[in-house]
């Protein structure tokens, strides 16, 4: 092996989307082998919930994801609500898919303006965080704030919607389609990102499943799993989507699943703004000064579609306030696990392509 | 009437040598400072014109318009530590970013840039040195990579080795098309006049912009320039996803300074030889007087281009870089070399 040069990319590097260590042994410009290091983001969020009250737990799930913290909360309360024996009233359901999808869009806009910058593209970047902008600014009149979101509580959400935000989210959804597909122009019009793209970092079917890999990388491989569709959970059932498939399995794939789903995100928000029905937001069991009090019992494990794949969190409780064991199911985790066999004998630029199309966010990874 | 005789005329109290040498050495300091004007102003136009393409607004804040903001971050470059890494290889390491911007400002100070009101032609040694600008030019240019692969190979630096193989791959497959592409004009330019190796000469004489004869050899010489520039898609040496900053990882304050500048001289270069050898250079509607407004002019244009295809466009592979440069660029400056040659021959142009 002393013929390889050993290189260390990160954990401070403008590709590692956070803080990914990846250690390459080098053939000239090929990689003969790769490593990911993680866990330079560990929080000890598992612990620290065990540690909390059942609805102060939130907050670390916020921190996890924290580009789509709306999904990490949904993802945590389908949980966390079984134990409790809560069920959120019918409108809350349908705030919580509006703002899940509105989350997801936010997320795959960082994902691909991150996705340009490491293929040397500066322009995107603005042009994303410019309309993710938009989405944060209609989450800071829902709640206060404009990435940690902490908006949806047990038993509902926190505050109600009113007939403005509706309009805002409405206004949101006729001008986002137009400003999508500009973005999607200055990528795939383009000659030098299409040859960096097609072909790069097949990921086929068999391995896909071997690893565990879910969300759009899983749905680019050919795999139509959408936990949204598959186990619907909130009000998915209720609406009208597509989930988008791709049997190519390499970057470009994943890249147009991705903007496919944008796509289908904008409609479903359209379609469920409108449906939300009249109602309380909060299920009155769980109100506010009883909040810590719920005690849970039995355990749980509820799956969700996050922004990057299947997000499962499984809770167990003995009968206290605080829950006895949570464990997060990461899916950037095991799609970052299948990063090494992408990578093997690619180029230094072409790996630095793949990592980004598996779109990582290191606060989910290490938690 | 050109500047020197100015100068002379100036200076010719003094006495006869003196005086020449005194207005020699002016000559150059205003070179050197136009240059580095000229950069400067660089660096505001492409932050600005970023910031419109990306939405913002870009540094407003120093001066009116922000336009002082790159003398105050010159002035913080200036005041921060120079680092110098453990196991350095010391003298290339220290010497690597004046090499390149020596070899910058010379370049600079060889090209004509036409005639200017009182101050009539705006040449250093062009008109009054060297009938062989042609070749001192592309001289002066191959010094400039011997500081980005010094640079490379002495901070011990894997990220800096392997941006300095990567520059020095770029370098070679090239600067030859670019060289090709330019021998075309001047076979063209031989035609006409008896000094086809002076820039001065070739714009003075042509009767068409070279760019129209050769739509191919400014095809070929622009992607060169872009190439050597090396900004995306071609920022091989400092490919900043993949190898950090290539071989000025390791540099901070003034001599990164000095990287950052040469990058941007690189692109105003490549912009005035692209002007002077293929879109007529000085010469333009209203006769004589006028020749550096319309060489700025013509630049400018150019740089917009430039940062235009810099901000759209990501960065190509390595490999299929390497694959433009032999397997496209140079068969296709060698079919623009044999039509000019009958355009020259056979057509008499």
């Amino acid at each position: 092996m002393s013929e390889f040069v050993e290189l260390n990319f990160g954990p401070q590097h403008p590709s590692t989307h956070g803080v990914l260590r990846l250690k390459a042994k080098l053939d000239g410009e090929i990689i003969r082998e790769l490593e990911p290091v993680i866990g330079y983001l560990h929080r000890d969020a598992e612990k620290l919930c065990e540690l909390t009250f059942y609805a102060d737990n939130l907050i670390l799930f916020d921190r996890m994801d924290y580009v789509g913290s709306m999904l990490m909360e949904s993802g945590y309360l389908e949980a966390a609500e079984k134990i409790l024996s809560i069920d959120p009233p019918e409108r809350a359901q349908w705030i919580r898919v509006v703002m899940n999808e509105l989350s997801r869009i936010a997320a795959h806009l960082v994902w691909a303006g991150a996705f340009g910058l490491d293929l040397g593209m500066l322009t995107p970047f603005f042009y994303c965080f410019a309309e993710r902008d938009k989405i944060l600014d209609i989450f800071t009149e829902i709640c206060g704030t404009r990435q940690e979101t902490n908006y949806m509580s047990i038993g509902g959400v926190y505050q109600d919607i009113t007939p403005e935000i509706m309009d805002h989210i409405l206004e949101f959804t006729e001008t986002f389609p137009k400003r999508l597909e500009e973005i999607y122009k200055l990528f795939v019009k383009n000659d030098v990102f299409i040859s960096r793209n097609k072909g790069i970092g097949v990921l086929d079917r068999e391995t896909a499943i071997d690893y565990g890999v879910t969300g759009p990388m899983l749905r680019a491989s050919g795999v139509n799993y959408d936990v949204r569709k598959a186990k619907p959970y909130l009000v998915y059932d209720k609406v009208n989507f597509e989930v988008p498939v791709s049997y190519k399995g390499d970057n470009l794939a994943r890249f147009l699943v991705r903007f496919e789903e944008l796509r289908q995100s904008v409609k479903i928000v359209r379609e469920a703004v409108k449906k939300i029905p009249d109602g309380p937001h909060f299920n009155p069991k769980a109100k506010k000064p009883m909040m810590i009090r719920l005690r849970g019992d039995g355990e749980y494990y509820a799956r969700t579609e996050s922004a990057k794949g299947e997000f499962g969190v499984y809770i167990v409780g003995d009968g206290g306030v605080k829950p006895y064991r949570v464990r997060v199911r990461s899916p950037t985790f095991k799609n970052l696990s299948v990063l090494p066999v992408l990578a093997k004998d690619q180029m230094i630029a072409d790996m630095v392509a793949i990592s980004g199309t598996l779109d990582l966010v290191f606060g989910e990874i290490d938690r | 009437m050109s500047l020197y005789s100015r100068l002379v005329g100036l200076f010719s109290p003094l006495g006869n040598l003196p005086s020449e040498a005194l207005s020699y050495i002016a000559e150059s300091l205003i070179m050197i400072i136009i240059a580095t004007l000229g950069l400067a102003f660089m660096i505001y136009l492409f932050r600005k014109f970023m910031a419109r393409l990306q939405l913002r607004i870009g540094p407003n804040r120093v001066g009116k318009f922000g336009l002082l903001q790159v003398v105050a971050d010159g002035l913080k470059l200036a005041g921060k530590e120079s680092i110098f890494p453990k196991g350095r290889d010391d003298l290339p390491y220290r010497v690597a970013p004046l090499i390149g911007m020596v070899g910058l400002i010379l370049a600079f100070a060889v090209l004509p840039y036409g005639s200017l009101f009182w101050v009539g032609t705006v040449t250093i040694f062009d008109a009054s040195g060297t009938s062989v600008s042609v070749i001192l030019l592309f001289a002066i240019i191959a010094i400039m990579p011997i500081g980005e692969v010094l640079a490379g190979i002495s901070s011990r630096n894997k990220y800096a080795l392997l941006g300095s193989l990567r520059s020095i791959a770029k370098d070679v497959s090239f600067e030859v098309p670019m060289m090709i592409s330019v021998l075309a004009v001047v076979m063209m330019a031989s035609a006409r006049t008896a000094y086809p190796l002076s820039i001065n000469s070739i714009v003075t004489t042509e009767i068409l912009p070279y760019g129209i004869l050769e739509p191919l050899g400014i095809f070929v010489f622009m992607v060169s320039m872009v190439a050597r520039a090396s900004y995306t898609p071609f920022d091989m040496g400092e490919s900043d996803s993949e190898l950090i900053t290539g071989y000025s990882t390791e540099y901070s304050g003034m001599r990164f300074a000095m990287f950052y500048m040469g990058l941007f001289g690189s692109i105003l270069l490549g912009s005035f030889m692209v002007s002077l050898f293929y879109l007529g250079g000085f010469n333009g509607p209203l006769d004589s007087s006028l020749g550096v407004v319309w060489l700025v002019i013509k630049a400018l244009i150019l740089v917009l281009i430039s940062f235009t295809i810099w901000l759209s466009m990501p960065r190509i592979r390595i490999d299929k870089f390497v694959n433009l440069g032999w397997k496209y660029l140079l068969p296709l400056s060698m079919i623009n070399l044999i039509l000019s040659g009958i355009l020259t021959l056979g057509m008499g142009w």
